[in-house]
């Protein structure tokens, strides 16, 4: 019989600083392990403390995987300081990941801020593997500053691809920004995607998700188009510790990413 | 008349004696008086020289504390050797129908759903619940305003209904078929009076339990659900929450409520992870990385733990998470009473319309 708590083990072959306060870890599993983009995993630093994270890595890639993570509490920090080659646990994946079947031949647009960028890349890694499939890839993203633009390098690479569509902003510009300036619902208007026939995923802090949620809704996009990551102190990933409930709804097992629909008559689920 | 049994009063702990071999038997006894309670009683791990107690209505203790303990451990990880889990075969006397009938949000939280929970399970699977009609009840008992009966009709592996000089002995799984099949010897063929009699001391405590309730005003079980929802927004939670001096105990005495949480240590250079009861009434239940906290204030988790029994359950089970033992009451030190919540919540949103 299988113990659910139980992590299997793993090692951290590489890590990569992607701006000062987050860092990319790319992990090798010791056991199979396969993911769908979207779905979450339980980190483990044994003895030490067990925490959520979403793959950040293109999901076709089966033998490792990359997170990426931002300094923001206690196991977060202490896998900040981590040397390479370091053992780690792993539990997961969890709950459902892109319904990637359902945005087949539609416009796909993608609204993200801060760190939300790092399960995104993921996104983007699936999405562009099949770009064929899809009408176009919009990407709107938003960050503090320059400097705090996850995979800043990489981002005019994709830029390059057919079919996708970039365009950055910043809160704070500083020399040499020549892109926009302002949150991220100041890049909102003007979308070049067909309203009806889209599918559109925010992911970011909770306060970008409610101001991008609303934004799209007012710009006449159908609720049920709109996939929200959501996050929560998610624990056992099972929908057994309790944790992560919001409404009728856990958000480790019947989510992490649900559409606005599910969502919208449940209270306070921005906070 | 299959299932009934007749075990004589003077054969009892004799029966425990012999079960104590094989089992780990954990049974009601007295807790010292307290003035101020009124009576209790609460489980024991029996000894040899302790008589058999028939708890009049329930102990202090919720059942689950036998099947996902307070602390225990969830895993052992990265560690040479092989982790094993020593688990023995346990009897529980004295489970009420309140207790049985509410094991059925714990089965359904570690028993279902997307992976099993193997440890529960295990325990599960181990324990033989010896359950008991009630022959009386406490004051903050509330079971029939939630459509729970004062004793099981199924669920228990055995149940025991005193009658004169002993106990009309029902076998209600087939664990507990081969329990009395085992110790035939102890029991004898139930007769016809004995049956009635049951039949007729069960009508009694109805009808005296109702007659209890008609002075609550508990508003209707099917009302719930509404209640909690459409007062959401009510101030309701922040008056209640005044006295809340975030104990946790409501959680922790509840037989319904599960949550925990998962802790790491090491050891000895053991990597262990402990699986601990967690409440939601704790000001870090939802606490994120990076400070967000969706629960920080406390009539929020107040309302938290009311949303979760009485709309997450009935959405996700069909029965609200509570079957009115009342120990959230009798447990909290700022006196709040859940009968109290519903009809403040009731009153408030009459007044309303």
């Amino acid at each position: 019989m299988k113990n659910i708590y139980r992590p299997f083990e793993a090692t951290v072959e590489d890590i990569i600083v992607e701006t000062p306060a987050i860092k990319t870890f790319v992990i090798r599993p010791k056991e199979s392990f396969v993911f769908k983009t979207g779905q979450f995993i339980e980190l483990t630093l044994p003895g030490m403390g067990e925490a959520p994270f979403t793959p950040s890595s293109d999901p076709g890639i089966k033998d490792r995987f990359e997170v990426t993570v931002m300094n923001a509490g206690r196991v977060t920090f202490l896998l900040h300081e981590l040397p390479k080659k370091y053992s780690l646990g792993v539990r997961g994946p969890y709950g459902k990941g892109y319904p990637l079947e359902s945005f087949t031949g539609k416009d796909i647009l993608i609204v993200g801020g801060g760190v939300g960028l790092a399960p995104l890349r993921s996104l983007l890694f699936s999405l562009f593997s099949e770009i064929n499939k899809y009408n176009k890839v919009v990407l709107r993203y938003g960050a503090r500053s320059p400097d705090d633009i996850v995979y800043r390098s990489a981002i005019p690479e994709w830029s390059k691809i057919d079919k996708v569509d970039i365009v950055l902003t910043v809160d704070a510009p500083a020399p040499g920004w020549k892109g926009n300036v302002g949150v991220v619902t100041t890049i909102l208007n003007d979308l070049p995607v067909d309203l009806k026939n889209s599918a559109v995923i925010v992911c970011g802090p909770p306060v970008m998700m409610k101001f991008a949620t609303m934004k799209l809704l007012g710009l006449g996009f159908p609720p049920e188009n709109i996939y929200l990551s959501m996050e929560k102190n998610m624990s056992c990933g099972l929908g057994k510790c309790g944790h992560c409930r919001i409404g009728k709804f856990y958000i480790c097992k019947d989510g992490p990413v649900f559409t606005y629909a599910e969502l919208k008559d449940i209270y306070d689920i921005w906070d | 008349m299959d299932n009934f049994y007749y075990l004589e009063s003077a054969r009892i702990n004799e029966l425990l004696t012999r079960l104590k071999k094989d089992y780990n038997v954990f049974s009601p006894g007295l807790k010292e008086p307290n003035f101020t309670k009124g009576t209790d009683y609460s489980y024991r791990n029996l000894s040899d020289n302790q008589q058999f107690v028939f708890n009049p209505y329930r102990v202090i203790e919720p059942l689950k504390s036998f099947l996902t303990p307070f602390m225990e451990n969830a895993a052992a990880y990265f560690n040479p050797g092989k982790d094993t889990i020593d688990l023995g075969k346990t009897i529980v006397f004295g489970a009420k129908n309140c207790d049985i009938t509410s094991l059925k949000i714990q089965d359904f939280v570690f028993m279902e759903g997307v992976e099993v929970d193997y440890s529960y399970r295990m325990k599960r699977e181990d324990t033989l619940l010896v359950s008991g009609d009630c022959i009386d009840y406490k004051e903050v008992c509330f079971c029939l305003a939630l459509d729970v009966l004062p004793y099981p009709t199924m669920g228990f592996d055995l149940n025991l209904s005193p009658v004169s000089d002993g106990y009309l002995v029902e076998a209600g799984s087939e664990k507990g078929k081969a329990l009395i099949e085992k110790f035939r010897e102890y029991f004898s063929e139930a007769k016809d009076t004995q049956v009635w009699a049951r039949k007729t001391k069960r009508e009694d405590i109805v009808n005296r339990l109702k007659r209890h309730l008609l002075a609550q005003n508990i508003p209707p079980k099917e009302s719930l659900q509404r209640l909690v929802k459409d007062g959401y927004n009510l101030d309701t939670w922040k008056e209640f929450m005044l006295t809340c001096v975030e104990c946790g105990g409501c959680n922790f005495i509840c037989n319904t409520c599960h949550c925990f949480l998962l802790a790491d240590t090491s050891d000895d250079n053991k990597n262990k992870r402990l699986k601990l009861w967690d409440s939601c009434q704790y000001a870090n239940y939802s606490r994120a990385a990076g400070g967000a906290n969706p629960l920080k204030a406390r009539y929020q988790r107040l309302r938290f733990r009311f949303t979760k029994k009485f709309d997450f359950f009935m959405e996700n089970l069909g029965m609200p998470a509570c079957c009115g033992c009342g120990r959230c009451i009798e447990v909290c030190p700022g006196k709040i009473d859940l009968r109290e919540v519903w009809k403040d919540l009731q009153n408030k949103l009459k007044a309303k319309q």
